[in-house]
């Protein structure tokens, strides 16, 4: 290194240590979200015991002070309760290490390292979020990184002068700006890979959206919320509001109380093996019937493997599984926003044949319990004439009786919970008339089932895409009846059709529940529609072009290019795209342009003679400027003023001595003096 | 260097999590490295770099060499180093100013005209990611005095002592009392001894004597040491010790002599002549 052969002070100088501790913060900042809080004073008090140091004020610590602190910050962090291989583990104990590491940076090196610690921790950040806020902070995060290391490169007589912050700061900003076509370049033709081993996942991540079981009200409390679940937009044909169903989870197994998939509770990796081995995805099962719809999702962060998907969707993307019971899952948890493709047929027929396990798991009732219904569902059975007639009989009872649909359904207990809905409360949503639906259909002997979803969705202004948010959620029924397969059965929409017509909103507008606890949600105030629309649709240009952007998009890119021009032309295009960022930089940073070592204002008097040259006053080479100014005052009154001006203005830089500061004000009236000559 | 293996590793945490941000910082720093270059030799390029003066100075003692750089009207420049290797480093910085002068130190060793090696430009700045070097090759030669070693003498013959007492003297010098005379008109009254005018009532005029150094000369044959560098270290404490003394001298080495004379020019002139003594002429020397 350069530093072993020359004398280059090695020291981090005042100024820069500043730089270092404000990016250290910056930095860290974000974390408070994410981390145990107390990670938080303990970095701010390691930055405030630097910043004594630095003042003098304490002395720097021992190496035993600082092994001591390092080790307890490591207890700390063990003893918060997370695991010890969690990505959460590994970023608290990096960003203990970068807070320690200001403790002893001393040298030049350990800066150097502390601000490339940063640059990777603001990386990190983003595992953790990736909004757009989130985006920005980044960036601020890197200028202030990169001023940083342009602080701690100025020397110490440059540091003082008052703009020294200025300047490294607009000088950050300026690198970084200037960089933006090279990495947007690289971002879209750096070629992406598939993972490369299996990564730790977080665990303070709460689980958002629909979980995997449904017990009355669970859906209500989603209905509070107006998060966003996920964006959908269509190629060709568009679906009409009923036909926006988005399957989930499929439940297939009701205790009385709460439904949930399977028999036994799994985690969800052993449900897919529960369900591959059982219930695998076979396209023999479906008969394929009108036209497809094709989409592209983009699923928000719910750190759960669950897709929703129209169902049947026969095509999807890499990276998740399609199953037999018509559901999409995603291969691992979904962590960051997820983009897929798929295709659906909403008129084909599934499952004509009706496997037994499939049966029996769409049979399945607990052995006693809700009695009334089950009596009453085996006597309404006999008056039917079919097992379809039996569905539509039970359907209409949901008109024709004083069934309500609100979000504030009274308790339903413990025990009995569908005899109590169906024959006293009469009040609930979704989950009550789909759960009650199938109890009747199974309890008369029907495979029947549950699936959890979304139902519709809100159209973008342009219709370009359709976000479906939390309060979206819906369960609706299947009942498979001979001869027809599966058919989607939604009891709600018997009692409330505006549910599916409108939207939540317009279903419960009557009682005025709709996101109820949530009183400050823009959604509550109107005349912030257009605004939030507006974002809307820029946090879908963000998730669908840069979050969204990975190797199938790229793919398609180039794919899009290359039918325009065969491969060669497009790698010469690449390259020159490169070259011309070079070259942009070149003429930028005036490297191209030809030096002038003369004094500016020498070439602004140079600039001045040939001006009045043109005006037909010639200098003579003999002459002063003082004298030639007279003359050319002289022939040319009506400039006068301002030749005798400029003139002493130059005679003043030239021969009034000056330190070299303050010459930018005099050149500035030089120049305009010029413009008003001409 | 390190700033590379944040990069690997930020890529494949990008593969990872297949997270886009994460790629961006990536290659946000990917181009930061690469605009760095650039950036880094845009502050060396375009210095002028005028040697003004390489002062003279004494073997094993550090030849000082004044430069003066100039920057383009157009770029500042911060933090670039100027120096050798283990030698002097002098770090320049021209922002508002375009042009200044800087003092480096290059240490000699033998006596002669000394070439300062090719000066080291570097420049890290702004980010520290890299450097940006180049090497300046000055024209310009110092002179490097023998090194002023005083050798004892088995002869007496020439010691500063002995020569001062035989020294002729001069009539009406200004340095030694020579006694009194009477007065002539056109004394000047500073002079007029009011001591003996108060005795006597005479007027008095106090009278001073120069002594005339009888040529003093160094001379390389007289000296009783064996071997031209020690004889030249001799020589040069002999001058650096008479000139200190004031005192009048000449030199005379083999193939020049130098008429005895005293002052920094003379000195100069005489230290000159040891440092060249038995080298090859030089096309053209400058002595500052």
């Amino acid at each position: 290194m350069l530093a072993n052969h020359y004398a280059i002070s090695q020291q981090v100088t005042y100024r820069g240590m500043v730089w270092l501790l404000a990016a250290q913060l910056v930095v860290m900042l974000p974390f408070a979200f994410y981390l145990p809080i107390w990670l938080i004073p303990v970095m701010l008090i390691s930055s405030y015991w630097r910043f004594r140091v630095l003042k003098g004020e304490s002395a720097q610590p021992k190496l035993f002070v600082r092994l001591l602190v390092v080790a307890l910050g490591i207890a700390g962090v063990l003893l918060s309760g997370m695991t010890l291989l969690s990505l959460d583990t590994m970023v608290s104990l990096l960003l203990l290490g970068f807070a320690f590491k200001s403790l002893e940076a001393v040298r030049q090196r350990d800066a150097l390292v502390v601000v490339f610690i940063g640059f990777f921790l603001v990386a990190i950040s983003f595992l953790f979020s990736q909004s757009i806020p989130a985006g920005a902070y980044g960036v601020i995060s890197l200028i202030i990184l990169t001023g940083a290391l342009i602080a701690n490169q100025q020397s110490p007589a440059q540091q003082i002068s008052r703009y020294a912050t200025r300047s490294s700061l607009k000088m950050a900003s300026m690198m970084l700006f200037q960089c933006l076509p090279l990495m947007v370049l690289v971002f879209i033709f750096m070629p992406r890979f598939s993972p490369l081993w299996s990564i730790p996942s977080f665990e303070s991540h709460a689980k958002t959206g629909i979980t995997d079981s449904m017990a009355p009200g669970d859906i209500a409390n989603l209905s509070k919320s107006d998060e966003l679940a996920f964006r959908a937009s269509f190629e060709g044909r568009v679906p009409q509001s009923d036909e926006l169903y988005w399957r989930g989870l499929v439940l297939n197994n009701f205790d009385g109380k709460s439904w949930q998939q399977l028999p036994d509770e799994y985690d969800t990796s052993e449900l897919k093996h529960q369900l591959l081995y059982n219930m695998a995805w076979n396209d023999a099962r479906i008969e394929i019937q009108g036209d497809p719809f094709k989409y592209e999702v983009i699923y928000e962060k719910t750190g759960q493997p669950w897709l929703f998907t129209l169902t049947p969707t026969t095509k999807v993307d890499g990276k998740t599984i399609k199953f037999g019971d018509y559901r999409v899952m995603s291969r691992g948890d979904i962590q960051s926003p997820f983009m897929m493709n798929a295709v659906s047929y909403p008129d084909s027929k599934r499952d004509l044949e009706l496997s037994d396990y499939a049966r029996n798991l769409a049979l399945q009732l607990p052995a006693s319990g809700d009695e009334k219904t089950r009596e009453f569902a085996r006597v309404l059975r006999e008056s039917s004439l079919s097992n379809a007639d039996y569905v539509e009989k039970v359907l209409n009872r949901f008109t024709d009786q004083s069934y309500f649909y609100t979000l504030r359904p009274p308790l339903l207990g413990d025990k009995d919970t569908i005899d109590k809905f169906l024959f006293e409360t009469q009040k609930g949503f979704c989950s009550h008339y789909s759960g009650s639906f199938v109890f009747m259909m199974r309890a008369a002997g029907i495979p029947a089932r549950i699936v959890v979803g979304y139902l519709g969705g809100e159209w973008s202004p342009d219709g370009e895409y359709l976000s479906v948010r939390q309060y979206d959620a819906h369960a609706w029924a299947e009942v498979w009846l001979e001869g027809e397969g599966w058919r989607r059965v939604d009891p709600t929409s018997r009692v409330a059709p505006s549910r599916v017509e409108g939207g939540l909103e317009a279903a419960v507008e009557y009682e005025g529940s709709f996101l109820e606890g949530n009183p400050f949600s823009a959604r509550n105030f109107k005349w912030l529609d257009g605004i939030r629309k507006k974002m809307d649709s820029i946090q879908y240009g963000w998730r669908r072009w840069i979050l969204g952007y990975d190797s199938e998009s790229q793919a398609g890119l180039l794919k899009s290019v290359l039918d325009k021009m065969s491969s060669i032309p497009l790698a010469a295009l690449v390259g020159a795209l490169f070259l011309g960022i070079f070259l942009l930089w070149f003429v930028m940073l005036g490297l191209g342009r030809r030096q002038n070592y003369e004094a500016y204002e020498h070439q602004l008097y140079r600039k001045f003679c040939k001006r009045l040259e043109k005006h037909g006053v010639l200098r003579e080479p003999q002459q002063t400027p003082y004298e030639f100014a007279l003359i050319a005052s002289k022939k040319l009154p009506s400039r006068a003023a301002a030749i005798q001006d400029f003139s002493s203005l130059y005679q003043q830089l030239c021969y009034v001595p000056r330190n070299g500061a303050g010459r930018d004000e005099p050149h500035q009236k030089m120049r305009r003096l010029l413009r008003e000559i001409s | 260097m390190g700033l590379m293996v944040i990069i690997v590793l930020l890529f494949l945490l990008g593969i990872n999590f297949q997270n886009s941000l994460v790629y961006i910082v990536c290659f946000w720093l990917i181009a930061l490295l690469v605009i760095n270059i650039f950036y880094t030799y845009r502050n060396l390029s375009g210095l002028t770099i005028k040697a003004i003066s390489a002062e003279p100075c004494f073997a094993g003692e550090k030849m000082v060499l004044e430069l003066e750089v100039t920057r383009p009207v157009k770029q500042r420049k911060s933090a670039i180093y100027f120096g050798w290797k283990n030698e002097d480093l002098v770090e320049l910085n021209l922002q508002e100013e375009q042009s200044t002068r800087i003092k480096l130190s290059h240490s000699s060793d033998k006596r002669g005209r000394f070439t300062p090696p090719r000066i080291d430009v570097f420049t890290r700045f702004p980010t520290g990611l890299n450097t940006a070097w180049s090497y300046a090759s000055m024209d310009i030669q110092g002179i490097v005095y023998p090194e002023p070693i005083e050798k004892s003498q088995h002869s007496d013959k020439q010691s500063l002592d002995d020569e001062t007492s035989e020294g002729k003297e001069i009539a009406g010098g200004a340095s030694d009392f020579a006694g009194t005379r009477e007065y002539q008109a056109g004394d000047s009254p500073k002079h007029i001894h009011w001591g003996q005018y108060a005795k006597t009532g005479d007027l008095y005029t106090k009278s001073f004597v120069d002594y005339e150094s009888h040529d003093l000369w160094l001379d390389w044959q007289s000296l009783n040491i064996s071997g031209t560098e020690s004889r030249l270290s001799h020589l040069s404490a002999m001058i650096l010790a008479f000139h200190e003394a004031q005192k009048q001298f000449g030199l005379r080495i083999p193939g020049k002599e130098i008429l005895p004379d005293k002052g920094e020019a003379h000195k100069v002139r005489c230290l000159t002549a040891l440092a060249l003594y038995g080298l090859p002429q030089a096309e053209a020397s400058y002595v500052g």
